[in-house]
């Protein structure tokens, strides 16, 4: 338990959010750093019931308060690339996509989508070369989870990838990483030299094809990208798009990536913690994946916690657990003893939940889905009672304007809009209409785009909008107050225009417009 | 590979359309409108305006035709409450921060704007805050740009991608502040340049030349081929109240044109208007056709006659002056030439022909000669000429030495052109006879891959000129008149008098 040793600077509301990859008290009693295999995975004669509770404790997360984690010689004392090793060359290709479809593994970068059955999509005989572009370019506000993958453990990125790379097939893997990340790109560069160069990256790698097992060679090349700071260079065919050299433009699809990705070429594109759970997931295979979690979202994930909460930071947790535990039990309950309000609780594009909601959804895909939000990319904001709604959907709509790429219409005029209409509401000069007019806006935008971003500026829109039209109403009202008062005011006191034309000497402009001269 | 035929439904209508089109085009092959902003038939799909939403059975929302592959019985429709609800939606996004500046708007009229709006949009606006105002740039010496009229649809960057290969322009900035730009040291001065002002759905990119000239409205438009080069554009041409050319755009011919065209072609129709010859013209002098007809014909009379043609005269121009000479002029030469050409300029979509002859094709059909060998031959021949008839009409001309070379050696020159060329000083032009350019009469040119094309006249004849076909006719007719009257007269009694 080497993060236990980490002091907790609970009730301290100043302390930047340090990372604590936490266990509850009552895992730590378990006392096991990975738990044995079940064999038996769930209990099908109870669908409904909910599994029974396997300790956990946090696999992708597990090294990274220990000192010169991101090294190679930290990870292969801890048995790194060990894995990669006995699969590479000897585990046909086919069984591991076999294996991660098995383990239920869905993709972590927000959309859900399950790995294995993406894998499979692959378009295969084409001829072309195969690529794997992995997505670490974390742009999504309340998300900071692949980051400490990136700067912590990038060696378990590596090998997770070397293995997806053999499964599909692929000898060449881009990671796609966030510019602002320099240490990440500093140490995952480090980390794939250090990897060439014991030979797990490059020509033959494992020594696959000369060490007498008859393996076939095995050649796999990675390519570390940085880009340029766009939130649009996430989206999946965005970051091919980068890759590429061009400007960050979301792809039509179809086709799909997997038929026509990078460079014209089949692509697999996957997150960062995906990849980084398909190595622990080939290592223990698919029982050992499904101990957690529920039916149709089996194992764990990282969440970060942020928000009005006493200790914000990324938990890895397994699925299933409930929004209240996040909250109350890992991030130590509400920051001063504060009511909670609202949670966004999957990135900033998630349509956001009410109190009421909280206390219903558990951490799963399907659970969230049925609230009409989504688990996303697990960036939970917890909001308080104190937090003005309206000034949270303008800063929201200021966010989406700046970040639209402007490719398709609806995205590139509709976002602008609705941060100038909700900054108005911001400013005190909202009207009744306009609350209308934001939702048609939202609506009008959804789903008429080539990516999602339109829908990611959109549905937070409806989602305030839905949950917390009372609060733009009162804003009207409080409006309408101000307004009345302005009026009042102009009428019995001289409006600022007089008193420039009349005291302030001659000014040509003041006179003119005001209609006479002294 | 062959292409399969599927069999899809549009609007409960049954067609059949290979199965590597998309929907948008196998509903504008059908007559089908569907609207369309950044849709090209030539350039790559970008899929960005979201206009062209249509409904696809089985699809849970409208989806953009243009970026829709066909499948077999797919059945689409391009009507509906939704489909109407999503354009209208498009339509009031791609207005809100547009400066609705039609009055001054050298696109209004002829702008996919206005029409859809009228079509497609909301009768009233609902955007009551500060619009993005964006740049104007000159992106070359034809094109100008206002960046607040631009819907970035990106058809210019594509076609300065994809068809003049040249990658003059690309879009900087995000969002709604997103603007075409030229990259830093680029200008846009490739002789295609002038097509991304065709292309431009909206008014952002204007064509300098044409800028402020006049409304659209009152132009009136005459189909008609470009003589610039050999590739021989559609054009259509647009003149103004007074048949003035002011404008010179292509019209779609997949098999020559595609719906592209140079600039050269586009920028040269002064010509038609400069420098013009009004009126026949003898020893130097305007005079009556009667008289100048009557001096050809004497000068034709005489010994070693040449006929040469040049490679800009139409087939009907080639057939007549055969038929002339075979008939009127036994012992006369024929002879042709054409306009000294450059290297071809290959762009990875087009090509813009160095032979800068409409017909030097049309030539070796009809007179069996190689223009370029046949003046070579003439040139190098040292006999003397008596008269040499020289049907011109190349705009531009520079003088070869081969040509002067064989005016030199002659003693008399009857030119027909349709300006006051330079030939006019070479040589002894006793007669000058006015013609017609390409836009004023109508003909057949034959163009480098030997595509025959029938142009008509575009506008009325600036001159008092006559096309060749009716000055070859006039003069034959007085031969024969002259004949008629010999015989007349020599079957009156004076006449047997002075013959006895």
């Amino acid at each position: 338990m080497s993060d236990a040793s980490k002091p907790n600077p609970a009730g301290s509301g100043d302390v930047p959010p340090v990372k604590k990859a936490d266990e509850s008290a009552a895992q730590k009693a378990a006392g096991a750093p990975q738990p044995a295999p079940v064999s038996a995975p769930a209990v099908p004669a109870a669908p409904a019931e909910p599994k029974p509770k396997v300790p956990f404790s946090p696999v992708l997360l597990k090294h990274i308060h220990e000192p010169g984690s991101h090294t190679l010689a930290h990870y292969a004392a801890r048995g790194g690339y060990e894995t990669a090793r006995s699969h590479v060359g000897v585990t046909p290709p086919g069984d591991l996509i076999k294996l991660v479809d098995d383990s239920g593994l869905r993709g972590r970068g927000g959309a859900g989508f399950p790995t294995g059955k993406k894998w499979s999509f692959l378009a295969k005989g084409t001829g072309k070369p195969i690529y794997l572009a992995i997505n670490g370019d974390e742009s999504e506000p309340g998300t900071f989870k692949d980051r400490y993958l990136l700067e912590k453990d990038p060696h378990q990125l590596v090998e997770g990838a070397i293995l997806t790379c053999y499964a599909i097939g692929s000898k060449h893997a881009f990671i796609y990483l966030r510019g602002e990340f320099i240490l990440g790109f500093q140490r995952l560069h480090a980390a794939v030299e250090e990897a060439k160069a014991k030979g797990y990256v490059g020509k033959k790698i494992f020594g696959t094809g000369s060490r007498g097992d008859a393996s076939p060679e095995v050649d796999l090349t990675i390519t570390v990208v940085r880009g340029a700071g766009a939130y649009i260079c996430g989206e999946e065919t965005g970051m091919l798009s980068s890759i590429e050299g061009g400007r960050g433009y979301p792809k039509i699809k179809p086709p799909f990536p997997a038929v026509s990705g990078l460079f014209g070429c089949p692509t697999i594109v996957n997150n960062v913690e995906t990849i980084s759970a398909v190595t622990h997931i080939v290592k223990h295979g698919v029982a050992w994946h499904k101990q957690w979690g529920t039916e149709k979202s089996p194992g764990f994930k990282i969440f970060c916690l942020s928000g009005a909460v006493r200790k914000p930071g990324v938990y890895e947790v397994p699925l299933g657990i409930t929004m209240r535990e996040m909250i109350d039990t890992y991030g130590g309950g509400m920051k001063d003893g504060r009511k909670l309000k609202a949670v966004i609780p999957g990135g900033l594009s998630a349509p956001v939940l009410t109190a009421e909601m909280v206390d219903k959804a558990t951490l799963d895909y399907e659970s969230l889905a049925s609230l009409g939000s989504m688990l996303g990319s697990g960036g939970i904001t917890v909001l308080d009672e104190q937090v003005d709604m309206i000034s949270t959907i303008y800063n929201t709509m200021r966010f989406y304007h700046h970040e639209s790429c402007g490719q398709c219409t609806p995205c590139r005029e509709g976002t602008g809009w609705l941060e100038k209409v909700s900054h108005r509401f911001h400013h005190n000069q909202g009207h009744q209409g306009d609350i209308e007019l934001l939702g048609d806006i939202a609506k009008n935008m959804r789903g008429r785009t080539i990516c999602v971003l339109a829908d990611a500026a959109a549905m937070p829109m409806q989602g305030f909008l839905q949950h917390f039209r009372k609060d733009f109403e009162a804003k009207v009202k409080e409006t309408a107050f101000v307004e009345k008062q302005r009026t009042y005011r102009d009428e019995i006191t001289p409006t600022a225009k007089t008193i420039t034309a009349t005291g302030a000497g001659p000014s040509a402009l003041d006179v003119g417009s005001n209609g006479s001269k002294g | 590979m062959s292409i399969k035929e599927v069999k899809i439904k549009i609007d409960d209508k049954e067609v059949t359309v290979p199965s590597n089109w998309t929907v948008i085009k196998a509903c504008h092959e059908n007559g089908i409108e569907v609207p369309h902003y950044c849709y090209h038939p030539d350039l790559s799909i970008a899929g960005n305006c979201r206009i062209c939403m249509v409904g696809v059975k089985g699809a849970p929302r409208p989806v953009v035709a243009c970026a829709q592959p066909i499948t077999e019985n797919m059945e689409v429709t391009t009507k509906g409450k939704d489909i109407e609800e999503a354009r209208k939606s498009v339509m009031e996004f791609m207005l809100i921060n547009h400066p609705l500046d039609c009055p001054e708007c050298d696109q209004a009229g002829e702008c996919r704007l206005q029409n859809y709006s009228y079509t497609y949009g909301r009768d009233h606006g609902r955007f009551h805050e500060e619009k993005v105002v964006k740049s104007k740039a000159t992106m070359g010496p034809h094109v100008k740009y206002w960046g607040s009229r631009c819907i970035v649809c990106t058809r210019c960057v594509r076609f300065t991608d994809e068809v003049s290969g040249t990658g003059d322009l690309g879009v900087i900035y995000r969002g709604d502040r997103s603007e075409i730009a030229l990259f830093p040291g680029k200008t846009m001065d490739n002789p295609l340049s002038m097509n991304t002002v065709d292309i431009c759905p909206v008014g952002a990119l204007v064509s300098s030349d044409f800028l402020f000239q006049t409304r659209v409205w009152n132009l009136k438009s005459a189909e008609s081929m470009c003589s610039d080069c050999a590739v021989g554009c559609n054009t259509r041409v647009d003149l103004d109240a007074k048949g003035n050319i002011k404008r010179i755009v292509p019209r779609r011919n997949d098999k020559v044109n595609k719906e592209w065209m140079c600039d050269y072609g586009r920028l040269s129709f002064p010509y038609v208007q400069e420098n013009r010859l009004m009126k026949p013209l003898l020893e130097g002098k305007d005079a009556p056709y009667k008289d100048a007809r009557k001096a050809a014909l004497e000068a034709l009379a005489k010994k070693n006659v040449v006929v040469l043609a040049s490679a800009w005269n139409t087939n009907q121009a080639f057939a007549a002056i055969k038929e002339f000479a075979e008939t009127h002029l036994p012992g006369a030469g024929i002879a042709g030439y054409a306009n000294p050409g450059r290297a071809d300029e290959a762009f990875p979509g087009f090509t813009i022909s160095g032979d800068k002859n409409p017909n030097r094709k049309g030539m070796q059909e009809i007179l069996g000669i190689d223009a370029d060998v046949s003046l070579k031959e003439l040139a190098a021949d040292s006999a003397r000429i008596g008269t040499l008839l020289l049907v011109h009409n190349i705009p531009g001309y520079a003088m070869t030495p081969e040509l002067k070379a064989v005016l030199d050696r002659t003693e008399t020159v009857i030119l027909m052109d349709h300006a006051k060329s330079d030939l006019l000083k070479y040589g002894n032009v006793a007669v000058a006879l006015p013609t017609l350019t390409s836009f004023e009469k109508s003909g057949t040119f034959v163009n480098k891959d030997g595509i025959p094309q029938h142009f008509q006249p575009a506008m009325e004849p600036v001159n008092f000129g006559r096309s060749e076909v009716e000055m070859f006719h006039d003069l034959g007719r007085e031969i024969a008149a002259a004949a008629v009257q010999a015989a007349a007269h020599a079957a009156t009694p004076a006449g047997a008098k002075a013959k006895a």
